[in-house]
């Protein structure tokens, strides 16, 4: 089954089919792309991070790119950091939500946002043609380090989004699993700034992941157990790069990674006056629409993919963006999923409504959601998806991006995946028996198909 | 026509950066070095070129990715890479250095687990696994974690320093001018100087890698070192290439006494304290015969290429060697490789125990004149050549393991085709510059006549 993907989200894959040869050539692609000019690299602190970093700073170099040494760092501080620093573009190695044994190279654009598809494309048939740029011995890449303050900088700008003040009067006590990732050194200064008491897990720069990184239910086993005992006001599981949240409440549930960007979405529509302008994708529960319709907010829908959904927010000048994998960008800020800004914002809306985490996770519409990744070459998903349509004939069928299946109850999306030999597979019913009734239908029809 | 400047070959990998030596080349090459030694310590250093930094990245990257443990040891001298392999019983070493060649070119020197270079037979299997067309990686469990040395340099220094008389030199205070070429010695040849009690007028000893001089310390290179000699009014000058191997002498008035002399002056220290085997390259000045004659100590010729002068002194025990032709000294008390510091100490030493000067000493060895030529000459050709002459000269010791090397009582004649051009060399040596000449004149004579 092959491991190895390259496309609209960079460069991704398995070790070791994930080589430092592949690395080396799509960091010169890169390279060649930004012309030779200053690009800022970062990773994670998965173990073979360090492996792909030196691959692409001595490809970079080698282009005669000026490489800015990030270091360890988040997602939404490398997207906050390639425009401060008025970088040309910027290389983050970071596996996200990706199993142990993954990683990815994910290149940025000078705004600080992923790449679009167009430019990307540029750059891969760069990749494919293998002509890159390189420079003389004297005019080769310097590695330069990024000033000191910049983390705090980044904090200041967090911090103006939000009433601090009233949220350090609060003294929430917040359990935050970091997965041992690349957030862990920014999450426990912002909850400083933000006067949590906060208990954070696996916050080790070990790159070894204490459970699947995605921020799935099964993922908070952990904070789920503390919370309880240490009566926690809330829990936030990221992912391995502040790029995905999920919430444990107060009550010790752990909510759907789907209803993160749902609960961000109503504190913001609650606080504003205007009429918010929201994107999401195909694939996102339909909680969301329904807080979009009660506040007369304005949604716009497109594929899956962070930059498919930062491009509709630029296009659009929407407000907020964000989708089911418990995601979350905002306008006016940096132009990147930042999951950090979404625990302030939650936090906030404990603070401002007087609630606690489990009375705002109460205050959305909620449904029955059932995820599902089903093994599926690559090669194979396409057809075996597309066979469906004949079986579901009584559905309203979008095509944007795979399949959605639409019923009155609910709704069927299937995709093959962008970065992962896999389909997903979101099935989101009001009655749990309809959900689990169509995932189980649907799942035995792809099993004959593949 | 495109000169191809890319050279593959048992020697290691060498090229011009920007133009053949990728990123890309230096990974995969790193990587097929660590799936020969396997997964473990590789000592990486580099010299001052300001693309070492770029290809030690590469090769990191590259000996992680099939398990390996880089130790990274910075910007050192070529030598302290052998010795650190050693001391820290690693799996091989890799050095990022193109040696004497200019700026614009860049190489790995791959070095085995006994800290010495690999020998042809290790060179062609590792060049075998590079042209595999896999190559076999681990997995993300497998991965280990780069580690840095600091100050790798203080245990070669630590290593020379205890096996010389540092009093007896301290006590002579010797006036020293050193030029490092602003290469891997710069940042040590000072503090390494002055720690033997010696005034010392560096030059060239900036580490950002831009070469003032030409790289190969060569007499005409070394005009700066010669005007800083007269006017500080030093005892000695050394030069070193830029990753600091080879060490060339220039005498106190300011003469570089050229690249011959270095393995002879510390061959002539050593056997006067313990006579014993030497062992030199066939290019080497014919000076050394008559100092190891001196101390009734047997005389091994190699093929040049350090390589196969360690491979012999470790097989025949020797006290000291080098290669005369490039101002390398081979001390295997200290390790078994070229090293400009143990030159530089065994020098000092022996002026500072028999209180005399340079010139003194130089006094006492034969000087040898040295002239050459090289002649186009296809490599089919050489071969024949060699043939003949071997034949011809048959009461001249011809000695074929390089060339054609002939000796006569006062003088002799090498014969070597190039491995990279389409050429013969002719290097001669006599005791007068006239009859050098003359002895060349004749060979090219020779080589002319044979069709």
């Amino acid at each position: 089954m092959g491991s190895f993907r390259l496309g609209i989200a960079g460069m991704r894959g398995e070790i070791p089919s994930l080589t430092p040869e592949l690395a080396i050539n799509f960091a010169s692609a890169l390279g060649t792309y930004l012309e030779g000019e200053t690009v800022v690299v970062g990773r994670d602190t998965r173990i073979s991070s360090p492996m792909l970093y030196r691959s692409v700073i001595s490809a970079l170099m080698s282009c005669g790119c000026d490489v800015i040494d990030a270091g360890i760092i988040s997602a939404p501080e490398i997207h906050y950091l390639v425009p401060e620093l008025k970088a040309k573009g910027g290389l983050l190695i970071s596996a996200g939500h990706h199993p142990m044994g993954w990683n990815a190279l994910i290149p940025i654009m000078e705004n600080g946002a992923n790449f679009v598809k167009v430019k990307l494309q540029e750059v891969l048939d760069i990749y494919n043609s293998k002509r890159f740029l390189m420079a003389n011995w004297d005019e080769i890449g310097k590695i330069k380090i990024p000033p000191k303050n910049v983390q705090e900088g980044y904090l200041d700008m967090l911090c103006s989004k939000l009433d601090v003040k009233a949220i350090a009067s609060k003294n929430f006590m917040v359990i935050a699993d970091f997965c041992n990732g690349s957030g862990t050194s920014i999450g426990v200064k912002f909850a400083n700034r933000l006067g949590l008491n906060l208990l954070s897990l696996n916050g080790a720069n070990s790159g070894q992941l204490p459970h699947d990184p995605e921020p799935r239910p099964r993922a908070a086993l952990q904070t789920h157990s503390v919370l309880k005992p240490l009566k926690g006001d809330i829990g936030f599981v990221f992912n391995s790069d502040m790029s995905r949240t999920s919430i444990v409440t107060s009550s010790g549930e752990t909510l759907s990674e789907e209803y993160t960007f749902p609960l961000v979405l109503e504190h913001i529509l609650q606080k504003s006056n205007k009429k918010i302008k929201v994107v999401t994708n195909w694939c996102t529960t339909k909680s969301l629409d329904d807080i979009v319709k009660k506040y007369d907010a304005k949604i716009y829908k497109t594929i899956v993919g962070e930059s498919s959904i930062i491009d509709k927010m630029n296009e659009v000048s929407a407000d907020i963006a964000g989708d089911g994998s418990g995601s979350v960008a905002f306008s006016n800020h940096i132009l990147g999923y930042d999951n950090l800004l979404v625990m302030g914002l939650i936090l906030e809306a404990m603070t401002t409504q007087q609630c606690s985490s489990e009375e705002l996770a109460a205050s959305i519409p909620r449904y029955h959601i059932i995820k599902k990744a089903i093994k599926c070459p690559s090669s194979h998903g396409y057809n075996a998806i597309k066979e469906l349509k004949n079986v579901f004939t009584d559905a309203e069928v979008i095509e944007e991006d795979g399949f959605l299946f639409k019923w009155k109850g609910g709704w069927v999306h299937l995709r093959s995946s962008m970065t992962e030999p896999i389909i997903r597979m979101i099935a989101e019913f009001k009655s749990k028996e309809k959900a689990e009734d169509v995932s189980t239908q649907i799942r035995g029809l792809l099993d004959r198909y593949i | 026509m495109r000169i191809h400047n890319l050279k593959v070959s048992v020697s290691g990998v060498r090229g011009v950066v920007g133009d053949t030596l990728s990123p890309n080349l230096i990974a995969n090459f790193a990587a097929a070095f660590g799936e020969y030694v396997g997964k473990g310590r590789i000592i990486v250093g580099r010299d001052t070129r300001p693309t070492g930094e770029m290809y030690e990245n590469a090769v990191v990257a590259g000996l992680l990715s099939v398990g390996c443990q880089p130790i990274l040891i910075g910007i050192v001298p070529t030598p302290t890479v052998q010795i650190l392999v050693e001391s820290n019983k690693a799996k091989g070493g890799i050095c990022i250095t193109a040696s004497h060649n200019p700026e614009e070119w860049n190489a790995l020197k791959f070095i085995g687990a006994s800290g010495i270079f690999l020998n042809l037979r290790e060179a062609a299997e590792l060049l075998n696994i590079y042209n595999q067309p896999d190559r076999v990686y681990v997995e993300e469990s497998e991965i280990r974690k780069a580690r840095v040395i600091e100050n790798a340099f203080d245990i070669q220094k630590k290593k020379i320093f205890n096996q010389i008389d540092i009093d007896v030199i301290r006590k002579s205070k010797i006036k020293v001018a050193v030029d490092c070429c602003n290469g891997a010695g710069a940042p040590y040849s000072k503090d390494f100087l002055e720690y033997l009690g010696c005034e010392v007028y560096p030059v060239f000893d900036k580490i950002d890698g831009r070469f003032e001089r030409k790289p190969e310390p060569i007499p005409e290179n070394l005009t700066e070192l010669s005007r800083v000699v007269k006017e500080k009014g030093c005892a000695i000058g050394f030069a070193q290439d830029p990753d600091a191997d080879r060490i060339v002498v220039m005498d106190s008035s300011g003469n570089a006494i050229g690249e011959q002399l270095s393995v002879v002056l510390a061959t002539e220290h050593l056997l006067s304290k313990t006579p014993g085997p030497v062992v030199v390259n066939i290019q080497t000045t014919k000076s050394i015969d008559a100092v190891a004659e001196r101390y009734n100590s047997k005389l091994y010729h190699t093929p040049v290429g350090e390589i196969n002068v360690t491979s012999k002194m470790l097989e025949v025990g020797a006290v000291i060697g080098g290669e005369g032709g490039s101002g390398g000294v081979i001390w295997p008390a200290l390790h078994p490789c070229r090293d400009s510091f143990t030159g530089m100490a065994l020098i000092l030493e022996m002026m500072a125990s028999r209180n005399k000067s340079l010139e003194d000493i130089l006094d006492t060895i034969p000087k040898y004149y040295s002239a050459g030529e090289k002649i186009p000459c296809s490599a089919g050709k050489a071969v024949e050549v060699i043939r003949l002459l071997s034949a011809k000269y048959a009461d001249a010791s011809p000695n074929l393991i390089d060339g054609l090397r002939l000796d006569w009582d006062d003088s002799w004649m090498l014969l070597r085709a190039s491995n990279t051009e389409p050429i013969i060399r002719i290097f001669a040596e006599a005791l007068t510059q006239k009859k050098a000449n003359e002895l060349v004149e004749k060979f090219v004579k020779e080589l002319n006549d044979i069709e």
